[in-house]
């Protein structure tokens, strides 16, 4: 069974913001929502990086911790996913997320959020599989069609990549060892290195390093 | 031979602490400076880049408060408020069964003195109602995924959780517009009196045995009410409406946090002094509700429990209004309290 990861190679991405518009498109967010952003640190000095960022889909996800009506399920890929139909729109998730994936669609009075909208990895929501409700509330179930996410897919320095960990690492490693330097792939301490909330997702990193 | 054992022993616990020496010593030659490593802490202190993205604290890629505030709600507050609100439920259970109902010890006299006027009357009762409401529907949105999930389902619960966070956040604006009418309203009342008051601190109240202190007509008990209610309202309305309003100041993730823990645990201990007082105006005290539902006492129930504001009425000549209740058959106790000296 694959334990679905995102690795983002900090050496390699180019903010060419790619994958954020791939997502939009691909998945018709609603208006004012970005399920992928990309971050530059350093910003025109020297030692810029720039590392894409999304829903990392975390083994002990804080964001299903948290949420009250306790709308977030696990598929059998490692893939986190929530249910639009028992959302509060609380924003308990997006307080408790290391990585401010989940978003609402609205930030008006009186706590008004609207649904949590974050990514899914490309893999839907509980409804059926690539079906128009399906489509219209968590945007395409690519996993289904036996694709990865559009993000990665896009790529086109293959910065992000997206995939079953062991493999996402192994292309990660080869590439540390090659180049012989920053074998970092961030994020993967706070999202992985924990024994996950269902059992079957303590996955030991395979990465350089972690973080 | 020994000696040189010794000095070997020595050196070699010594060598290799010479490079500490050497940087302690000339600082400039401390270590390459590492990019990389560089990087990643900025990136682990949650210093903010740049993005194309606007949204709240789009800048950042790793939250620095996220997991603590996960284990402050799941590990701390959830676990502890229940233990607090629990041991306050348990204590007035074991207090009603070991005390019994605080009686009016000479019984009704059948004479009726005014407590309370309507517009204070009316005050509590919408500051009462709104606090319920919001107390109740905060601690569904806490605990209901332990407690109503299994009774109601996930989507049961998830309408019952839309309600509840819906009421909470709209009553709340009720609530806010109420708590500075009723700290002005009964404040004079419930300024300490460091006399009577202090006497009254000394013997609890009275309610573990011994004699009830003379008080005021707000006592020393329902004057610490007054204040944890008033305060903690303050700070639950600050933290509840700068939650509630987050596109006021476009608040970030780590500011809602703190205003979510300190909404909290002044929610846990307001709600926790409201039990006690829950307890004493209905079970626990005879005679005591009727002051907030009618807005007159027992003249016995004012001469018992605060016995200087029944003095100082008597004094000043307001005697007790005569109403049905006198009628009815309190005529035999009338003479004992009409005198306005009836006390000791």
């Amino acid at each position: 069974m694959a334990r679905m990861k995102f690795l983002c190679d900090a050496e390699r991405c180019i903010e060419c913001n790619a994958c954020v518009t791939a997502c939009k498109n691909e998945n018709e967010v609603p208006w004012g929502v970005n399920r992928r952003r990309v971050v530059t640190i350093n910003d025109g000095s020297p030692g810029e990086r720039s590392m894409s960022v999304a829903c990392m889909h975390c083994s002990d996800a804080p964001c299903a911790a948290v949420c009250p009506v306790d709308c977030f399920y696990f598929t059998d890929d490692g893939v986190v996913l929530h249910d639009k139909d028992i959302c509060i729109g609380c924003g308990y998730c997006f307080y408790a997320c290391p990585f401010g994936a989940p978003q609402f669609p609205k930030n008006e009075a009186f706590g008004s959020r609207g649904k949590m909208d974050k990514c899914t990895f490309c893999a839907g929501g509980p409804l059926p599989d690539n079906s128009p409700e399906e489509y219209a509330e968590y945007g395409s179930n690519r996993l289904a069609q036996g694709k990865l996410p559009l993000c990665a897919e896009m790529c086109a320095t293959r910065a992000l990549l997206a995939g079953d960990g062991d493999t996402v690492s192994d292309i990660f490693r080869e590439r540390v060892t090659w180049r012989g330097a920053s074998g970092f792939a961030w994020g993967w301490g706070v999202a992985y290195n924990r024994p996950g909330i269902r059992r079957g997702y303590a996955v030991e990193d395979k990465a350089t390093g972690v973080d | 031979m020994l000696w040189s054992l010794l000095l070997l022993f020595a050196l070699t616990l010594l060598l290799p602490l010479i490079p500490y020496a050497v940087a302690y010593v000339n600082p400039e030659t401390g270590g390459v400076p590492n990019p990389g490593s560089d990087l990643w802490r900025t990136v682990r202190e949650a210093n903010v880049g740049t993005t194309q993205v606007q949204g709240v604290d789009s800048g950042v890629l790793i939250s620095e408060y996220g997991e603590r505030w996960r284990q402050y709600r799941m590990q701390q507050l959830a676990p502890w408020g229940a233990m607090v609100l629990g041991a306050m439920v348990g204590i007035f259970v074991v207090y009603y069964l070991v005390r019994g109902k605080i009686r009016i010890e000479a019984g009704r006299s059948g004479k009726r003195v005014r407590r309370y006027t309507t517009t204070e009357m009316t005050v509590h009762w919408i500051l009462a109602s709104t606090f319920v409401l919001l107390a109740l529907t905060g601690l569904i949105l806490l605990y209901g995924r332990w407690l109503l999930i299994p009774l109601l389902g996930a989507s049961g619960f998830s309408v019952t959780a839309t309600v509840c966070k819906l009421l909470h956040n709209y009553v709340g604006l009720l609530f806010a517009a109420i708590v500075p009418i009723a700290f002005f309203l009964y404040l004079k009342d419930s300024l300490f009196n460091l006399k009577v008051d202090g006497r009254w601190f000394m013997r609890a109240g009275g309610y573990f045995g011994g004699e009830e202190p003379s008080s005021e007509k707000v006592n020393a008990g329902q004057k610490m009410w007054y204040w944890v209610a008033m305060l903690g309202g303050f700070v639950l309305i600050a933290s509840g409406l700068f939650l509630d309003f987050t596109n006021l100041f476009q608040q970030g993730r780590d500011w809602l946090m703190g205003a979510h823990v300190v909404h909290t645990i002044a929610s846990i201990g307001v709600i926790a002094f409201f039990i006690v007082h829950l307890y004493l105006a209905t079970i626990g005290v005879e005679g005591a509700l009727e002051s907030m539902v009618g807005g007159h006492v027992d003249a016995n129930w004012a001469r018992q429990h605060h016995d200087l504001w029944y003095r100082e009425l008597q004094a000043g000549q307001d005697r007790p209004e005569p109403e049905e209740g006198l009628a009815a058959g309190g005529t035999t106790h009338a003479g004992g309290v009409a005198s306005p000296v009836a006390k000791d």
